[in-house]
């Protein structure tokens, strides 16, 4: 069975994960934006 | 399919009006904006072919995120506990193993257009029919099943008419498609990844703020004991179906293809490698909020409405009243708008090369390209609109749609890697694929289906290296190094 931290650490994994996805994307894009590479 | 008519209509019509449409005149003025970019046939199917990292990446993921992956995350949540929130999850892989794909496509197809384009050069007319049926099959009941989950999710949060928020959404993606192409397409994508990645944060750390972990973990193992069990049998076959069904879908599909053919060669590698990472922890984010309706005391009479369910009840109650309205609906507008707007695109575009250049022949010159083109998309847009208008059950046609997407992911392998094999057989097991998967989701159980399909394809392939083998056709193409 997986253990209550397993749980917890999968759902907490994932929202961090997720928020860091939208940190990644606003990075991504600046620096894209600033070396003209946006497209 | 979802059907979310259970659900409390949380917005007044004339709010749920106000929002889809400014989000619509929104889309459609970048799209009109963007759409200056798209001067050539070759800036509107393909953007340039030089679209960097951050709208590469986002494009890719923000396709991916579909209703369902909102819809259909917290639904597996529920009946098969943690593992059927990973098999979910487990459809990133494919994106990440596009990754080294894209950018053998990117070296054996510099001028490519379509997938259909790779399949005609290496298995011929009949492999590169047997493709063209497979895909547009899946790709027009996967753009119904989105229309159908679009008007439903506006009659159910905001109490629009079923046939006037699916004509709404539909519409709004053509006109923007139809103004700025790919442009567009990549554009509106970038925003939409950004309002769906917010969204589902939000609404996870709203949940998780009113959840007691402790008391919701002993609910589960007292009363549903099953959803934590590391060895559940179904669970663990959902998860490798899952797997190889996202394989398959990616790996075959046009709106992967023009992906890669629009991303620059640098990057294309690794957009692909990110917007998999990105898209891994979503459906664990969406999903995880099913498994706290018991605990929360949230009735639910219907698994599939679960997500939506569960993150009403927790926003009404976090006093945002109206907004917790809003924030489903944007997030899931925006979910199936990136979805829409993308199969537009890549299926007109395996139209208008594939079928009305390859199939009929026809030559298309570039003045004339716009309006061939313009004509394809609103032709596809009004086959899905008439399909979606008699909501046609078409969910079950798309769900057991495993078997045929799973048995080209062997084909394109072999295509793309290999110097020789003997088309002959792998058409063969193409279409031995796609019988047993069909045989395995109705007679016995759904979750075999990608899984023996694939396996089956894989023999076929595999024995096609050893038995009469040829080298591929002469092309213009770049041929394997290796």
């Amino acid at each position: 069975m997986f253990s209550q931290t397993f749980f917890y650490s999968l759902v907490i994994l994932g929202l961090v994960w997720t928020a860091l996805g939208i940190l990644a994307l606003i990075i991504l894009f600046v620096r894209d934006w600033k070396n003209g590479d946006l497209w | 399919m979802t059907d979310l008519s259970i659900l409390a209509v949380s917005l007044s019509r004339e709010a749920a009006w106000g929002i889809v449409l400014s989000l619509s005149i929104l889309w459609i003025g970048l799209g009109l904006y963007w759409g200056k970019k798209a001067r050539s046939s070759e800036g509107f199917m393909l953007a340039g072919r030089n679209v960097g990292m951050a709208l590469g990446a986002a494009t890719a993921m923000a396709t991916w995120v579909t209703s369902n992956t909102m819809m259909v995350a917290p639904v597996l949540a529920l009946e098969k506990g943690i593992w059927g929130i990973l098999a979910y999850s487990s459809a990133a892989f494919g994106l990440m193993l596009f990754a080294p794909l894209a950018i053998r496509i990117k070296k054996l197809l510099p001028e490519g257009y379509t997938a259909g384009d790779f399949f005609r050069q290496r298995y011929g007319g009949f492999g590169w029919g047997l493709f063209l049926v497979i895909t547009l099959l899946y790709s027009i009941t996967w753009l119904v099943t989105m229309a159908i989950a679009g008007g439903k999710l506006m009659e159910a949060l905001g109490g629009i008419p079923y046939v006037q928020g699916m004509t709404l959404i539909l519409s709004v993606c053509v006109l923007y498609t139809l103004f700025g192409g790919l442009f567009a397409v990549i554009g509106t994508d970038f925003i939409q990844s950004l309002i769906i990645l917010i969204g589902v944060v939000t609404i996870g750390v709203l949940v998780l703020g009113k959840l007691d972990f402790g008391a919701t973990y002993e609910h589960v193992s007292t009363y549903q004991p099953a959803l934590l069990d590391v060895m559940m049998p179904v669970a663990l076959l959902a998860f490798f179906n899952n797997m190889l069904f996202g394989f398959g879908e990616v790996f075959h599909n046009n709106v992967w293809w023009s992906r890669a053919f629009a991303m620059r060669d640098k990057v294309v590698g690794k957009a692909f490698f990110v917007s998999g990472l990105l898209w891994f922890p979503i459906p664990i984010a969406a999903g995880f909020i099913a498994l706290a309706a018991g605990p929360l005391g949230v009735n639910v009479t219907d698994s599939s409405k679960v997500g939506p369910m569960v993150a009403e009840h927790v926003l009404s109650q976090s006093g945002m009243g109206m907004m917790a309205g809003v924030l489903i609906l944007v997030v899931l507008f925006c979910s199936i708008a990136s979805s829409i707007d993308s199969l537009l695109a890549a299926t007109s575009d395996l139209v208008v090369k594939d079928v009305y250049c390859g199939l009929f022949g026809q030559e298309l010159k570039e003045e004339s390209f716009r309006r061939v083109a313009g004509s394809v998309i609103l032709g596809v847009a009004v086959v899905a609109w008439i399909i979606a208008l008699n909501e046609w059950n078409v969910g079950l046609v798309l769900y057991s749609a495993g078997g045929l997407v799973a048995s080209l992911i062997w084909p394109v392998i072999a295509g793309l890697f290999w110097k020789q094999c003997n088309p002959l057989i792998v058409n063969i097991g193409v279409v031995a694929g796609c019988i047993s998967g069909y045989v395995c989701f109705f007679a016995y159980e759904p979750y075999m289906a990608a899984l023996v399909a694939a396996a089956v394809s894989m023999c076929f392939t595999l024995s096609s290296k050893w038995i009469s083998p040829r080298p591929w056709p002469e092309s213009n193409s770049k041929e394997p190094a290796s």
